[in-house]
């Protein structure tokens, strides 16, 4: 199975510093593009993300950080009509690193299934012990 | 209560429209008055997912200014948007009795000159300005609720009438 590529679409940046972040703990990784939407109008940041992801011949992943946000809602624009693109909004280091585990071993609708799961799993409410 | 901001803002529905107004003035209902926008199915589905919780309704900039009045003696909070300041002067010119807008996010585009970190105008955005000022309506430049709000002609004599 061919590598399902993604690019991170967050607000400032966000999306550098999860991938770095995610090498710290994964070890350095390739086709994980990143693109800040700072001071980029809606329609420049829906021809930027169109721009990147227009080489994905078998589809890929648009990872955003914030649901009904900018990045979200212009990554939808920019994969209009593309089955295999698919946007996930509310990433996070947990669901970047599972991606970098499984992005060759999983279809990208399944994957896209499996990194939200994860994601959403990894947000946690603990108490610490009590002495 | 009904309207409670205006806002001119090239991304439309986005983080700081839902999170710090949507937190800071609990707008139960959200108008983005867009030509465009009203005409695309597909991107009316996307921007009425944008902001959960809240009423969106996408319109026209006549249908906008056909429904201001009503809005206006509503229950609850209201909030719109417009793209840029020739929506904003066109809902004003339709009828619509705006007193003011607050420019939210107007970003580089080629021929655009800095006013604000994240308020960018051109020629005809400062002769719509002008328009709309002359007609008494008020442009404040804003970013979020926290921010502190300053007159558009004080930032940008261009706009001076």
């Amino acid at each position: 199975m061919s590598r399902i590529p993604a690019l991170l679409v967050t607000h400032v940046d966000l999306g550098a510093a999860l991938v770095a972040a995610a090498e710290q703990i994964y070890g350095p990784f390739e086709d994980v593009g990143v693109l800040s939407n700072t001071g980029l109008a809606r329609a420049d940041l829906e021809r930027l993300i169109r721009e990147r992801v227009a080489a994905w011949s078998h589809g890929g992943l648009v990872l955003t950080d914030f649901p009904g946000g900018s990045c979200q809602q212009c990554g939808l624009l920019a994969g209009r009509g593309h089955d295999e693109i698919i946007v996930i909004s509310g990433i996070n280091l947990p669901g970047l690193l599972d991606y970098l585990h499984n992005r060759e071993r999983y279809p990208v609708g399944e994957l896209a299934e499996r990194l939200m799961a994860k994601a959403r799993d990894s947000v946690r409410v603990q108490r610490p012990p009590q002495a | 209560m009904s309207w409670q901001n205006q806002r001119v803002d090239d991304r439309l529905i986005h983080g700081q429209v839902v999170v710090a107004w949507g937190g800071a003035l609990r707008f139960a209902r959200l108008y983005v008055v867009d030509d465009q926008v009203a005409a695309t199915p597909w991107e009316r589905d996307l921007l009425a997912d944008a902001a959960p919780g809240v009423g969106v309704r996408i319109l026209t900039v006549a249908e906008a200014a056909a429904a201001w009045p009503a809005e206006q003696a509503a229950a609850g909070g209201a909030m719109l948007l417009v793209r840029d300041l020739r929506t904003a002067r066109a809902l004003v010119e339709a009828g619509a009795a705006v007193p003011r807008f607050t420019l939210g996010g107007l970003h580089y585009a080629p021929g655009k000159t800095k006013v604000a970190e994240y308020i960018y105008l051109d020629e005809a955005d400062r002769a719509d300005a002008r328009a709309l000022l002359a007609r008494g309506v008020e442009l404040l430049v804003q970013d979020v609720p926290a921010a502190r709000p300053q007159a558009l002609a004080a930032l940008d004599p261009g706009v001076a009438p």
